[in-house]
């Protein structure tokens, strides 16, 4: 392989990652749904490179392998970035505090990061995201919900984890 | 190829450090623990990368990554990603994960099934919500960004530098104009 193939391809990838990462943020502060816009962004983006490293690098595996590592890493480290913004309850509270002008009752926080709304809102959001299904007031697991679900409690005896949460 | 053989097997070693260190000496630092695990398996892996053959005696000439210092530069990146992007943050879900303990909970419930009451009584297997705020608190409270003033919560300096910065954020995100 050439001497600056490999660079080409690696280059080309982080640029298309950086396309993904405008694209997602633009369609974010218009509004967009976080979820399916984030899949679609980034789905775009690899299309987008693998043209680009196959017709930059004539086709060469090597170089088209790297480009999909380097572009995987990428979002598996932005993607978590995103859900603490989004979703950690440490994070909503520090941004409470912030806009409350530094101090709020222990009480009031409380209330609202443990109370009935923010559960409601959570079992709602993972029916929408079709972890559960909804009957009623009672939620059961889908297929997909059970899957993640005994995974991830395998993961927490294996580490020996305890209940956590 | 020779950064992404010796990465995985590396993230192989990683998983597999972790696990024994959680089964046989459990901490209350987890994250630290993991994270010298990770530095320790980040040195073995330069090192190997160092001391074997760029073909590791099985990769094809077409395979092989030029120039050559820049397949390190890619096994420590490929590396890193699969830590804090991978083992880390499976920790994290697995740790802390709010939704994914509801799910799990909804897993171990004898019917199958939960509601909100449920969950606010016996979220955790049977903590409640109150714990699993606590949690939190005692994280923030641990890390300094807040600390207690009578019945009140306060942001510390860290805090409200923390606290600027995702405000920031969301309000650049226009996260909070949403009906």
């Amino acid at each position: 392989m050439s001497q600056s193939a490999a660079l080409v391809a690696v280059a080309l990838a982080a640029a298309w990652f950086c396309a993904f990462l405008g694209a997602h943020v633009i369609g974010w502060r218009a509004g967009r749904g976080n979820a399916q816009w984030l899949v679609r962004c980034y789905a775009a983006s690899i299309l987008g490179m693998l043209i680009s490293v196959t017709a930059c690098t004539a086709g060469s595996g090597l170089c088209i392998v790297l480009a999909l590592m380097t572009s995987g890493c990428l979002f598996v480290v932005y993607v978590p970035a995103v859900y603490t913004v989004l979703t950690s309850l440490s994070v909503q509270t520090l941004i409470l505090l912030g806009r409350a002008g530094g101090a709020l009752p222990e009480a009031e926080l409380y209330a609202r990061f443990s109370g009935r709304p923010i559960v409601a809102d959570r079992l709602a959001t993972l029916a929408a995201s079709g972890y559960l299904t909804h009957e009623q007031e009672r939620f059961r697991l889908t297929i997909r919900g059970r899957m993640i679900a005994a995974l991830f409690a395998r993961l927490k005896e294996l580490w020996k984890l305890g209940a956590g949460g | 190829m020779k950064a992404i053989c010796l990465a995985s097997l590396m993230t192989v070693v990683l998983f597999l450090g972790v696990t024994l260190a959680f089964r046989l000496a459990p901490s209350a630092h987890r994250v630290r623990r993991m994270t010298a695990i990770y530095g320790i398996c980040g040195v073995i892996l330069t090192v190997l990368w160092l001391a074997s053959p760029d073909d590791l005696g099985i990769l094809p000439r077409s395979w092989l990554v030029a120039p050559a210092w820049f397949d390190l530069v890619l096994a420590l990146f490929f590396f890193s990603a699969a830590y804090f992007g991978g083992v880390l943050q499976l920790y994290n879900l697995a740790d802390r994960g709010f939704s994914l303990r509801m799910l799990i909970d909804a897993l171990e419930s004898p019917d199958g099934a939960i509601d909100v009451d449920r969950v606010l009584a016996s979220y955790s297997a049977g903590q409640g919500m109150r714990w699993m705020y606590d949690k939190r608190m005692h994280g923030m409270l641990e890390q300094e960004v807040v600390h207690r003033a009578g019945g009140s919560i306060v942001l510390t300096a860290k805090g409200e530098r923390a606290a600027d910065l995702f405000i920031a954020i969301r309000n650049f995100l226009r996260l909070d104009d949403r009906p």
